[in-house]
């Protein structure tokens, strides 16, 4: 357990540097959600079980659309540029 | 000649320049085009190498600055936890009598198994109030912002919208649909799951709210507004929110002017309610998010 923890831990600082390193958008969104999702499984793993759940629906679920409709509102998606 | 402008009392003025029926006497203070016109006008290439310059200098300061901040911030940070007490140590500050109190009391006191649970929606029912009315207040200022009405919509972005959903309503999108079909119903079970059952095992409230609302979101996203709207108009969405948090205010209300302390023990199926309560406002925030992002209405 204690190994799979770092491994999550390093996966969080890989994931935490990355972000802003990102040149899409789309990609730093992406990025930060799967920083949430490690996030979630290792509040699971310090046994703090409504913690994980909070972080796995807002964090990894809801912030994410909302990052996505931002993007999409000011046409930085691909696809959306067009009138 | 008579002086009556300049003899008038420095309160009625002061009074015309407040409601803005005249101009303070020097503009030169208030005004910028008393500048004196440019007689060199600078040409077009000149312009945009000097446009490039400073944008180049940007660019070569901006990580520079960036990775600074970063590296204070950091600093600061790090200062602040080699201050902290050892984790987990027995004598630290935040093992005191309350913690063992509510360890000890919980169960008998709110009749919720799950500690947390418990703590935030009985012993700290004030601050999950708050917080209540903080997403309920957050809502009504994204409203503000973004709502779509006949008073800020113009034939334009009508037709825009109506082209567009058009496009969605004529290609639907079948993975989409699929997945929601199937996962929807079973979404909406576990987040009514997460919900009821705060007092006893993990989630309660918030957990099981953001589920619901993300189940609502995920149906609305693949059947689109207009199946959304049997379910869930404006005006229901409006009497939900609100229901959620008044259910809040009175639960809440009847602890206060019982006694908190010399709670009868029947009561203790409230925190039950209480959840509910607080599930309905965080879904109808989150749903309404995502509404008022991606469309502007309900």
């Amino acid at each position: 357990m204690i190994v799979l923890e770092y491994i999550l831990l390093a996966g969080l600082v890989v994931c935490a540097v990355a972000a802003p390193l990102c040149k899409r958008l789309l990609t730093t969104v992406i990025v930060y959600m799967a920083f949430s999702l490690l996030m979630a499984v290792l509040w699971s793993l310090l046994q703090t079980p409504d913690l994980a759940i909070t972080e796995a629906a807002v964090g990894a679920g809801i912030t994410s659309i909302l990052f996505f409709l931002t993007l999409k509102k000011i046409h930085a998606l691909k696809g959306t540029r067009d009138e | 000649m008579n002086k009556t402008p300049s003899k008038q009392s420095w309160w009625l003025r002061l009074v015309e320049w407040v409601d803005g029926d005249r101009e303070p006497k020097d503009q030169t203070l208030f005004v910028m085009e008393q500048r004196p016109p440019r007689h060199v006008q600078r040409s077009d290439a000149e312009f945009a190498t000097q446009d490039k310059h400073r944008l180049h200098r940007f660019r070569r300061w901006y990580p520079v600055c960036a990775v600074l901040i970063c590296l204070a911030l950091m600093g600061i940070l790090m200062a602040a936890v080699l201050t902290m007490p050892t984790f987990g140590e027995a004598d630290n500050p935040i093992n005191n009598e309350v913690a063992e109190h509510y360890l000890e009391y919980g169960l008998e006191e709110t009749g919720s198994a799950n500690v947390v649970t418990a703590m935030i929606l009985s012993y700290r029912g004030f601050d999950t109030l708050g917080e209540s009315c903080v997403l309920f207040l957050a809502v009504a200022a994204v409203m503000m912002l973004l709502l779509r009405d006949e008073k800020n919509t113009d034939e334009h972005d009508q037709q825009k919208q109506e082209r567009e959903d058009g496009i969605l309503a004529a290609h639907p999108d079948l993975i989409l649909r699929r997945a929601a079909w199937v996962l929807v119903p079973f979404v909406f079970l576990f987040a009514l799951y997460v919900l009821l059952n705060g007092e006893v095992s993990p989630g309660g409230g918030f957990s099981g709210g953001t589920i619901l609302g993300a189940g609502l979101i995920l149906y609305s996203a693949a059947y689109g507004p207009k199946q959304m709207r049997v379910l869930m108009d404006a005006r229901r969405y409006a009497a939900v929110r609100t229901f959620g948090l008044v259910l809040y205010v009175l639960l809440y209300g009847i602890y206060i002017f019982l006694g908190a302390n010399q709670m009868p023990n029947y009561l203790t199926g409230m925190t039950l309610l209480i959840d509910l309560a607080v599930g309905l406002v965080v879904a109808c925030t989150v749903y309404g998010f995502y509404v008022l992002f991606s469309r502007g209405e309900f």
